[in-house]
């Protein structure tokens, strides 16, 4: 496979782990699943880290879901995640 | 696509420009002649009666017999005057009659044959005799004003023109007025083809009206179907082209000047049909006919609907300038055209009222069922339908459509039943409602043309492709990038492609190569793919991004990957297809004869799940020779084989759970592949020659800490007994073959000896392994009603000793029990203990595991002839 466009690389990761960081002070990650050229993006057990900042302090939440999409337009950063 | 919901109708517009019309047809009259023609003048709602009192030419039109102001409401409605379009201007002005003879037409419907043209009059009596009568003697005034207007040799300029235009067009002259007039059919024949919604069916039936005619002009007219030749006439007077109705100052000039009717008419079709069109036949008529004959042919032919006009305008200017052909008049009278148009007159001014009222009944109820029927021609429908097929068949429907045929494998529990092309034809006729089948309700006749339709739209949508690339493509290739000729679900709305600069392949591996050349600190290229370096101490594969590295690094293996998927997709295409297989690509994709990596990338790829995924598919496509090569591979570098790192409890004494589902994943992908090509095609010696492989390039020992690697051992060696059994009982097992098993086997022995008590994983290994996976569902431990009565499955490992017990001899057992002995009684004493130390409610479960745990053992004891049973061991009786 040839790489041209930086979704190329995207796209050796499919079916690999990701950790997408999106705005909004969220990020996930997951096993992508299929992406397009907006960035839109399909993950498989997927978990979401909401940042919060309480009263100085920085709170996180976590969600879970088996099959989630992502819009594209709020994704900032795709990258492998960086332990396991 | 009238039919699919398209409202030919303009209600909204009707209403508005049928006020406008209304006026200006009063203006136009009172403007007369010079009155410049404006389209919505001329012909847009035309069904309007309110300006009676400006009908002054009716007297003359009709002669003084027709009672002013008589509706002569047949039925239609002003929408269907303007979807008709056509109008005639004459027959609306003059007689402000709101029937239409589109209507009239339009009734004979669509299936009105050419020959079946004169039946039509059936219905509608003809009333020549009621034209004939007045029309003669009426014409002085109107007629004999316009054509004034033309002096003669402007007329003659006109025919000459025309005639050698013909003598172009191949029909020689010989009949210089005919022609004309055959010109003036052409377009309408054109135009029916063309699929204009506004033309009336009338207008198919153009070629038969133009024969009855008896002129000589039949041959042109049969002609002009075929060929828009017509079209191309050379004006006399030059006019802007096409698409502008309203505005043709030259032809108009000579036309409106003699007869504002003429003028009217002559906007109207030109705005179907283009400037040239509607002025050659005008002109043509003009020389052409004879004086008498405009009256008699004319009046009829102005009241049909858009295409008659034409004829019979010219045909009353004409006259009086020029008496050429007088002997014409009768011929036309007969025409059916004349016959039809002539009939509604009849009814108006022969019938009874009550036969009127009758008609009008009937007409009411024809225009209802037939409303916008016949706007389009059998051949325009086809042609539509035709194309928008075109647009959503394809010829290739698993590469296209995937996800439609997934669909619809689901939809339909996996029955192939219709055809691709039947199901779409279905599903086009139900959403167009054609599914009525017309007027015969025949939905199996429409299931079938609409079929028939798909299949040449597929053809059509074969052809597309090849033709655009060839013409188009190509020119433009490198200039623009690469054009993308075929647009489907796949490659949607892309106009260019950068295309690719060859060599991108060679770059990439040639820095992969870079790569691999920097990950091994300076060792010597061309030394180290000789020797690559087997380890037989996989620790230093622990590291997965080592091992990557020494491979051609993550990215590379990656996108091997996904080179792996591109080749298997389009080898499986082409098996779809029916096209020879040719997996060559594919082969040197896997990069498994490579040597230019530390750790073949084969190795690697498996590393990924997505890798172990496409292994199935791969070997769909593999001959025996490549899936033996992929093998060996495989067999020689387990050591570095990931799977086999994270599944042995050395080297990963912590499994999580993602790993164990990897390990899963991988028995049931990768290890049913071995042993089905190990079971199905594997001759003896290539058995032997895997395990060698096995035993020569790995420690042994290491990969029988794993699940995975006990597994593959397992498989091998039993496979290679189960042959050699077979074997025995028919042919004799070639010495060489049994001595090379013989010294296999030794080594394989002696590799494990002493260390065969490592296969038993420590219980806490075990134990993780059993937590982790109770938040899934493995099988790599038995799941019973809690977790607490979870254990470790090591039936694998029983497995494995069996199979090692039974191909070895007497002192080779000997060794094996005497290393393991410790947990065979382990076992036993664990299984009596899980009964009695088990809760009643529990028994069962306890009972069943204490079953299941001696199955296990026995697997290895009944080789021996021995059998564990009640925490006892006895022999096997």
């Amino acid at each position: 496979m040839s790489i041209e466009t930086p979704l190329d690389l995207l796209k050796l990761n499919l079916d690999e782990k990701v950790f997408v960081k999106l705005r909004g002070a969220r990020e996930m990650t997951g096993t992508l699943q299929a992406f397009d050229t907006h960035c839109n993006i399909v993950l498989s057990n997927a978990t979401e880290t909401i940042y919060e900042l309480l009263e100085g302090e920085l709170k996180s939440n976590t969600k879970s879901s088996d099959m989630v999409f992502v819009r594209g337009d709020s994704v900032t950063l795709i990258t492998t995640p960086s332990e396991d | 696509m009238s039919f699919f919901g398209f409202e030919t109708g303009f209600p909204g517009q009707n209403k508005g420009s049928k006020g406008d019309s209304r006026k200006k047809t009063g203006t136009h009259k009172s403007k007369g002649p010079d009155a410049a023609m404006d389209f919505e003048d001329t012909y847009r709602g035309f069904g309007g009666y309110e300006k009676e009192e400006d009908d002054y030419l009716n007297d003359e039109t009709f002669g003084n017999t027709t009672e002013m102001g008589a509706d002569f409401d047949f039925g239609y409605g002003r929408g269907e005057l303007d979807a008709v379009g056509h109008t005639n201007a004459v027959n609306q002005q003059n007689i402000n009659m709101n029937r239409s003879y589109a209507s009239a037409a339009a009734s004979t419907g669509p299936e009105a044959s050419v020959s079946g043209y004169h039946d039509d009059g059936m219905d509608f009596t003809p009333m020549e005799s009621l034209w004939t009568n007045q029309a003669l003697a009426v014409p002085p005034q109107q007629y004999q004003q316009q054509h004034q207007v033309l002096s003669m040799e402007e007329i003659e300029r006109l025919q000459q023109q025309q005639q050698s235009q013909h003598s172009q067009h191949g029909y020689v002259g010989g009949m210089p007025p005919p022609p004309p007039v055959g010109y003036g059919y052409p377009p309408q024949h054109f135009m029916p083809q063309a699929g204009y919604q506004g033309i009336p069916q009338g207008l198919h039936q153009g070629p038969s009206q133009g024969i009855p005619q008896g002129l000589p002009q039949g041959m042109p007219q049969g002609i002009p179907q075929g060929l828009p030749q017509g079209l191309p006439i050379p004006m006399p007077v030059s006019l802007p082209m096409p698409g502008l109705p309203q505005q043709y100052p030259e032809p108009p000039h000579v036309l409106q000047q003699q007869q504002p009717v003429a003028a009217t008419q002559q906007s109207a079709q030109s705005s179907f049909l283009g400037p040239s069109a509607s002025q050659s036949p005008d002109l043509s008529q003009l020389s052409a006919t004879p004086p008498a004959q405009a009256p008699i042919t004319k009046s009829p032919a102005s009241s049909a609907p858009g295409i008659f006009p034409q004829v019979a305008k010219p045909v009353r200017s004409a006259p009086n300038s020029r008496g050429q052909i007088v002997g014409e008049q009768d011929s036309r009278e007969s025409t059916p055209r004349g016959i039809r148009r002539g009939s509604v007159r009849k009814v108006q001014e022969a019938l009874s009222p009550e036969e009127i009222k009758k008609l009008q009944v009937r007409q009411a109820k024809v225009d209802k069922i037939l409303r916008h029927s016949g706007v389009m021609t059998p051949r325009d429908k086809d042609f539509i339908t035709r194309y928008q097929l075109s647009q959503i068949v394809t010829d290739d429907p698993y590469n296209e459509d995937f996800y439609f045929q997934v669909y619809k494998i689901i939809q339909r529990g996996g029955i192939v039943g219709e055809s691709n092309k039947g199901l779409i034809a279905r599903a086009y006729l139900e959403h167009s409602g054609h599914r009525l089948g017309g007027r015969y309700k025949r939905a199996d006749v429409a299931l079938q043309r609409m079929q028939s339709q798909v299949e040449k739209a597929v053809t059509v949508a074969k052809e597309r492709p090849h033709k655009s690339r060839e013409n188009l493509d190509s020119a433009k290739e490198g200039v623009l990038g690469k054009i993308s000729s075929v647009r489907n679900s796949k490659a949607p709305r892309r106009q260019l492609q950068i295309p690719l600069q060859k060599g991108d392949e060679e770059e990439i591996e040639s820095s992969a190569i870079e790569d691999v050349v920097q990950s091994m600190n300076g060792v010597d290229l061309s030394s180290s793919s000789k020797a690559r370096r087997r380890s037989s101490y996989a620790f230093r594969s622990v590291d997965q991004r080592a091992v990557l590295s020494r491979s051609g690094g993550r990215k590379f293996v990656l996108s091997l990957i996904e080179t792996v998927y591109a080749e298997v997709l389009e080898l499986e295409a082409q098996l779809r297809s029916g096209k020879e297989t040719d997996s060559t690509a594919l082969w040197e994709a896997l990069h498994i004869a490579d040597d230019a990596y530390e750790v073949s990338p084969f190795i690697s790829i498996l590393s990924f799940d997505k890798g172990v995924k496409i292994m199935p598919r791969i070997f769909n496509f593999l001959n025996k020779e490549q899936k033996l090569k992929l093998l060996y591979c495989f067999f020689s570098e387990l050591s570095h084989l990931n799977i086999i790192v994270t599944s042995s409890y050395k080297t990963n004494p912590d499994p999580t759970d993602t790993q164990l589902k990897k390990l899963e994943l991988f028995q049931s992908v990768f290890l049913k592949i071995i042993v089905s090509f190990l079971s199905s095609s594997a001759e003896f010696v290539e058995v032997l020659g895997l395990l060698l492989a096995l035993v020569k390039n790995n420690n042994v020992s290491f990969i029988s800490t794993s699940k995975i690697g006990l597994n593959l051992i397992t498989v091998l060696i039993s496979r290679a007994a189960l042959i050699k059994q077979d074997v025995s009982r028919g042919n004799v097992l070639s010495s060489m073959e049994a001595s090379s098993w013989n010294e296999i086997y030794d080594k394989l022995f002696t590799s494990l000896e002493t260390k065969l008590a490592i296969v038993f994983p420590p219980d806490e290994y075990t134990s993780k392994v059993v937590a982790a996976s109770t938040t899934g569902t493995l099988t790599s431990a038995t799941t019973g009603q809690s977790v607490k009565h979870q254990f470790y499955d090591q039936s694998y490992i029983w497995q494995f000793l069996a199979s090692l017990a039974l191909s070895g001899k007497l002192n080779h057992q000997r060794v094996i029990i005497d290393e393991i002995r410790e947990e065979i009684f382990g076992t036993i004493s664990r299984a009596e203990q899980l009964v009695s130390s088990s809760p009643t409610e529990e028994q069962q479960i306890a009972l069943y595991q204490r079953d299941k745990l001696y199955q296990d053992l026995n697997l290895f004891l009944n080789v021996m002839g021995l059998v564990a049973r009640d925490g006892e061991i006895s022999e096997l009786k």
